[in-house]
């Protein structure tokens, strides 16, 4: 018997078919009726479950195994037009028609002459299955594993694409990036990103590092997160095709949080790190993750979709008050009224970051305020990550006093990792960290002139297990 | 032919199902009482606590073996209670 929530009955039923158990026997509970008026609904039926007799198709086995052509259709483009634009409708509390091959937009028919055009981006061949090409370790969902559940992957293992654990090959990948509008050249990042197999998050932004980001011309200045550049838009798109074609996601349905969804997931997002912009002694997100400089690297992050904490708020104005000669509130905060940067100017942002919300940050900033950082003395990433993470220490009294703690430490029946000891021994003002580890924090650096910064909630270790870094030349 | 009526080939980008074993049902109990049966729950603790109570409180004669975590992960079963377990019911409260 399976007691679960009435609005999750379609993804359940998904996920019991994949897991070979698609006529489990389920109860619903309530998300509103308070636990013991809930109780008395279901556990009747709860219990009668299993002691009522099997149904003729309840002690059916067999194999599923479901059909999937090469080719989907045939006919002119004005007709595969409509076809690949076909809806259906997703019951309650989804309530509306949602694409079944594409994310709502209208898409590049991917005819095989296209498929070829693409294909021609890569050296790999177009029925070669998607496999991870180093190995690692990721929160990969086994099939009979637990949920979640850690574990050791193999260069050569095939991807499976989440949520529905399906595989792909490179052919497959192409007519998602046909489809997404990608040029030839771009191909090696889709494939990079698609062998996380896990752009089924609430929240998915594909993070490019090394010399691709300018072959193939992205934008990492003015505007980046605006539209306009090919090769953002569409690879960005690509990663959300890939998550509902390849992985069988169906937005609002089997994805975290999808009683709203996630903006990233609107259209796609896809940006790239400035190299240009980093200061002398800042290595790049390729260098971080343990790729060298001239290697290119696609990271997939999962900034929270609705637990979110977009934008750090201050006036570019007043940030160049503050590092120009001291002036203005940020000054004020500070407490360096009238001296001159360079200055931390994270400590203005450290007010609010854990609020109300625990874990690691990923800050895009301009390159600009990268070299204020550095110019203040953090030569090196790290010592800003070391600082953030010390930042966040508070009072076991306050950590108390938060949602997620709940859920982290399992009900404080866990260890606290800082001291080794039981939740429940730890005095109240033993200092907690907000966040895991100081590594976990991240920073971009992207973005043109004018002083802003991107705060996203949840660094690079957010999503898909241990950093989520895919090498782009692996699938030249 | 006209190029607006031209038939193209278009390719799937569905990902692949692998071949999936469908299990039947594991056969009904015909009762509970004295049965031993695994009662493994993640999430919320407003459904997990008051669900422990009323199975412990109706259904006395059961032996209940009881998982339970707060987190998203369910708690597996031994390999032991797997041999011994004769029902179980598993819930996901998120």
């Amino acid at each position: 018997m399976l007691l679960t929530f009435d609005d999750v009955a379609y993804m359940n039923r998904d996920t019991a078919r994949e897991s070979g158990t698609p006529n489990i026997r389920m109860v619903w509970a309530s998300r509103r009726t308070p636990g013991p008026a809930d109780v008395d609904n279901y556990i009747g039926p709860l219990l009668q479950g299993l002691t009522r007799p099997l149904t003729e198709e309840e002690k059916t086995g067999g194999t599923w195994s479901p059909e999937n052509p090469r080719i989907l259709f045939e006919g002119t483009l004005e007709e595969a037009d409509k076809f690949y634009q076909q809806t259906r409708h997703i019951p309650p509390p989804l309530n509306a028609p949602l694409a079944i091959y594409t994310d709502g937009s209208a898409i590049r028919i991917p005819t095989e002459e296209r498929v070829k055009e693409m294909l021609s981006g890569t050296s790999h061949k177009p029925d070669e299955l998607i496999t991870y090409q180093s190995d690692r370790v990721t929160r990969r969902t086994e099939v009979g594993g637990a949920a979640g559940a850690s574990v050791e992957l193999r260069k050569g293992d095939a991807v499976q694409f989440q949520p529905l654990k399906r595989t792909a090959t490179v052919e497959q990948v192409a007519v998602n990036a046909v489809m997404a509008g990608c040029k030839p050249e771009f191909f090696p990042v889709v494939l990079a990103a698609a062998e996380s197999g896990t752009l089924n998050g609430d929240n998915v932004m594909i993070v490019v590092s090394g010399p691709v980001v300018k072959e193939i011309g992205m934008n990492t200045g003015n505007g980046f997160l605006d539209p306009g550049n090919p090769a953002n838009n569409t690879i960005g798109r690509a990663g959300q095709l890939m998550a509902i074609n390849l992985g069988g996601a169906v937005p609002g349905v089997n994805r975290m949080h999808a009683s709203m969804g996630g903006p990233f997931n609107r259209g796609g997002m896809c940006i790239a790190e400035n190299a240009d912009g980093l200061p002398e002694g800042w290595r790049g997100l390729n260098e971080e993750m343990g790729f060298k400089k001239n290697e290119s690297v696609a990271m997939i992050f999962g900034p929270s979709g609705i637990q979110t904490n977009f934008g750090g708020q201050h006036s570019p104005g007043g940030y160049r008050a503050l590092q120009k000669s001291g002036h203005g509130g940020m000054a004020r905060r500070m407490g360096v009224k009238g001296i001159p940067g360079p200055h931390n100017f994270l400590e203005f942002h450290a007010f609010s970051l854990w609020a109300n919300r625990e874990g690691a940050y990923t800050f895009i900033i301009v390159p600009e305020m990268a070299h204020h950082l550095h110019d203040y003395g953090f030569k090196d990433k790290k010592d800003v990550y070391e600082w953030l993470w010390k930042k966040s220490f508070i009072p076991l009294k306050d950590y108390r006093n938060r949602s997620w703690p709940d859920l982290i430490t399992n009900g404080w029946m866990g260890i606290e990792k800082t001291s080794g000891k039981h939740w429940k021994e730890l005095p109240d003002d033993y200092m907690v960290p907000l966040v895991a580890d100081p590594f976990d924090n991240c920073i971009l650096i992207a973005g043109g002139p004018e002083e802003v910064i991107l705060t996203l909630s949840g660094g690079r270790n957010s999503t898909a297990g241990s950093y989520p870094v895919f090498s782009v030349d692996a699938w030249r | 032919m006209a190029e607006k009526e031209k038939i193209y080939k278009c390719l799937s980008p569905v990902g692949n199902t692998e071949p999936v074993d469908i299990h039947p049902l594991a056969p009904r109990l015909d009762k509970i009482d004295g049965k031993e049966i695994c009662f493994s729950i993640c999430g919320e603790p407003d459904i997990t606590i008051a669900l422990e109570k009323e199975l412990k409180t109706r259904y006395p004669d059961v032996n209940w073996t009881i998982k339970k975590t707060y987190g998203t992960n369910p708690v597996r079963l031994s390999e032991e209670e797997m041999k011994t377990c004769q029902g179980v019911i598993q819930g996901v409260s998120w």
